[in-house]
């Protein structure tokens, strides 16, 4: 007999988010739903009729944690529907500020996922606050680290969050050589803290990957089981590093491949909750009785490549581009930490190319004759497409294939077969941004359909 | 106290022929700044460089000795420094700005880093802050009327502009003096300047101007920590001429008096502000009063 069980609201990710479960005796979930409660802001709806210069700046406000991602996006969707070639320098400063946002986001994303975990070799779990060692020094590592990379992106970006320098046609301003110096030194001082951050964070995903139990934060431990968020759907990723946009001679993505349905397709109807656990961390879940339905309550809509949901995020770049072939919610996070040497060594590399009396606008910016144009820009969280239609200036369509909404339905499988007091290991496994999955539901003509299925 | 808090007043001026060859009065912003450049107090200061019309000033990070010198001498008409305060820190990848400024100017920077609204990062990377007295300044359009009507001297000709003593002064490079009555200037004045109480700059970390002090020398108050700490480095290494501002004539004397005229005047606009209008019932109706 299966039982649901539902955590809502779930913690330490982006966004705002709820798990609702069907479990069987043993608390195995058979079929989860992990899905968005944050409200839509509908980001590309307003955008239509705005200027192409505004559009990616209020993109940018999608989220806080990689507006990088947004903007640039943004600005490189518009670059594409118009057919704007921006200087090399210009480029170098964008990918610099990539790199920044990257290893800020990591980081970040490090001290969500560490009370999970284990000091390796001990059963004593990880509070990222403690004044403890040698708790300490990681935190103090992670925050170096971050701030490091929030001042290279200042520097090149204009701002760390919600970059000004970057717009249609390039950047505003190229960098001086005192600041091209600074970037140097503090991405020399971050390579060291980078790599033993990155070698203790590998041990401690390996460590909890092979207990063979793990507790929550309330302490009730329970039997791990052997595919522990493993799913059997694609990887999807445009570049290594940056980005691939259809301006270039080989793009690495396809407007063609890619299709949509409502949660309605997708998502669990109603159901009642009939499990509860008051000791679950902290609060308990929801309690039995209450009604969920999935298929109405989920605020994203569903983008498929190729019909079928796919992973995006570190290891789907990986894998594709590196062969990286470790499955399930520990080699999610295994190949997040395997980032981090790319976005200093890039960084470091495309400082050294920049050349700081470059332009750094395109001589010409044309306004645009209502073509498609997409970016897909590979967000910390994984492959971020804008795509957009400029005419006259104006943004006459405008569309957000953001990294979250791809992973929410793919997720939301590789929940099966996992204890569900462990379910949220495996969501912050793919590091979600709710506010970025949602920000809009996306309206066509099968709007009609979902508007018909809500009214019977 | 309407000439600020401060440790010391003095008069100074920089030891610096070069310097002193195209300065207004004694050249102690550009000697200061330079000397700081210099000893890494500062790594740059954001300083009113020349700009596209003649005696039109543009705000630059300087970070050379030879663009400070090019932004010496008095413009009477805006240069919106404060403009440059967050990219400073950006894109010129500063870590200690220098900034020279107005009394609003220094206003604007020190509630930047009290209350840094959008501002993230400028707080602390402020290094030293020069201000200078300033009684009153003009739009672009003021100025051109003034010296091409009023003077009637071509911008491009001036070499010089002096207000004191009750005259506007235009110096031109054939060696030509034309010079006109303040009465005539006054309704080319910036209107936001009739509501400020602030002669001398009283929030800056030193602050210098040329009442007080003979021609060629300046007036310098050295207010904060940071201000004596720097103006006595540069003192010490012989950057400055310096006398007690009690031993020149007219002294603090004519500064003090200068100084009250602009706040009572600008004091009694503040507060006409509040009585400004009427509603359709008879009461009053006020402007808005920043102050409040």
């Amino acid at each position: 007999m299966s039982k649901v069980v539902e955590i809502s609201p779930t913690t330490r990710h982006e966004g705002h988010t709820k798990l609702v479960l069907k479990v069987n005796d043993e608390g195995i979930i058979e079929r989860g739903d992990w899905l968005s409660l944050t409200p839509v802001r509908g980001i590309e709806k307003l955008a239509i009729g705005k200027s192409m210069h505004q559009v990616p700046k209020i993109s940018s406000r999608v989220c806080g944690i990689c507006p990088i991602a947004h903007t640039l996006a943004g600005c490189e969707a518009m670059e594409a529907s118009i057919g704007c070639e921006i200087p090399e320098d210009a480029y170098l400063l964008r990918l610099i500020l990539q790199c920044a946002n990257r290893l800020h986001s990591h980081a970040l994303h490090n001290i969500l996922s560490l009370p999970d975990m284990y000091l390796p070799g001990t059963d004593v779990k990880i509070n990222p606050f403690t004044p403890e060692e040698p708790v300490r020094t990681v935190a103090l590592r992670i925050q170096r680290l971050r701030e490091i990379a929030q001042t290279i992106g200042e520097i090149v970006g204009g701002e760390a969050i919600h970059p000004s320098n970057p717009r249609v046609g390039g950047m505003y301003t190229n960098i001086t050589p005192r600041a091209k110096a600074k970037i140097y030194d503090l991405a020399k001082e971050g390579v060291p803290l980078m790599h033993a951050h990155m070698d203790l964070m590998i041990a401690i995903f390996k460590n909890w990957d092979a207990r063979p139990t793990a507790a929550n934060a309330s302490g009730v431990e329970v039997e791990k089981t052997e595919k522990f968020g493993f799913h059997d759907q694609g990887y999807m990723a445009a570049a290594p590093l940056y980005a691939s946009s259809s301006l270039d001679l080989d793009p690495q993505w396809s407007p063609e491949r890619w299709t949509e349905v409502r949660p309605w397709d997708w998502y669990m109807g109603e159901m009642e909750i009939d499990l509860e656990d008051p000791s679950y961390p902290f609060g308990g879940t929801t309690k039995a009785g209450a009604k969920a339905w999935p298929q109405m309550e989920a605020c994203t809509g569903v983008p498929l490549y190729d019909g079928a949901p796919v992973e995006v995020g570190p290891r789907a770049r990986l894998a594709k581009y590196r062969d990286y072939d470790r499955k399930g919610a520990m080699g999610l996070q295994i190949a997040r930490q395997m980032e981090f040497p790319d976005t200093l060594y890039a960084m470091m590399e495309a400082v050294d190319a920049l050349d700081t009396s470059g332009s750094v606008l395109a001589d010409e910016i044309p306004s645009g004759d209502g073509s498609l144009g997409w970016c897909a820009n590979e967000a910390p969280r994984g492959c971020d497409v804008h795509l957009a239609k400029v005419k006259d200036n104006k943004v006459q369509w405008y569309s957000l294939l953001v990294p979250t909404t791809w992973n929410f339905p793919t997720c939301s499988r590789a929940l099966e077969g996992a204890p569900w007091q462990l379910a949220e290991v495996i969501v912050r496994a793919y590091d979600p941004c709710v506010s970025c999955a949602t920000h809009m539901l996306v309206v066509d003509e099968e709007k009609k359909v979902v508007a018909q299925k809500l009214i019977q | 106290m309407v000439l600020g808090n401060y440790k010391s007043a003095v008069a100074a001026r920089s030891t610096d022929k070069g310097i002193l060859s195209a300065s207004q009065d004694g050249g102690i912003v550009t000697q200061l700044f330079a000397f700081a450049l210099d000893e890494g107090i500062i790594d740059g200061a954001i300083v009113a460089g020349p700009g596209a019309e003649p005696w039109m000033p543009e705000p630059v990070v300087a970070t050379t000795k030879a663009e400070l010198l090019a932004a010496r001498g008095t413009r009477y008409t805006i240069s919106p420094n404060m403009a440059l305060i967050k990219e400073a820190t950006r894109s010129y990848g500063l870590d200690k700005v220098g900034i020279v400024g107005t009394p609003c100017q220094m206003q604007g920077l020190r509630k930047a880093q009290l209350y840094p609204i959008g501002m993230r990062d400028v707080p602390d990377k402020i290094a030293l802050a020069i201000g200078i007295f300033c009684m009153e300044n003009f739009p672009y359009q003021g100025l051109e009327t003034m010296v091409e009507d009023h003077c009637t001297v071509k911008m491009e000709s001036a070499v010089k502009m002096d207000i004191g003593k009750g005259k506007f002064s235009v110096y031109t490079e054939r060696g030509g003096l034309s010079q006109i009555p303040l009465k005539l200037t006054h309704k080319y004045e910036q209107p936001g300047c009739h509501v400020c109480l602030d002669y001398v700059s009283n929030l800056a970390d030193v602050s210098t101007g040329s009442v007080g002090t003979p021609d060629g020398w300046s007036t310098v108050f050295v207010r904060t920590k940071v201000g004596d700490g720097v103006w006595a480095r540069a003192v010490d290494a012989g950057c400055f001429e310096t006398k007690p501002i009690e031993e020149v004539k007219p002294g603090l004397e004519l500064v003090t008096k200068l100084a009250t005229d602009k706040i009572t005047k600008n004091q009694k606009t503040v507060e006409a502000r509040a009585s400004f209008g009427v509603k359709a019932d008879g009461s009053g109706k006020a402007l808005r009063n920043p102050y409040l």
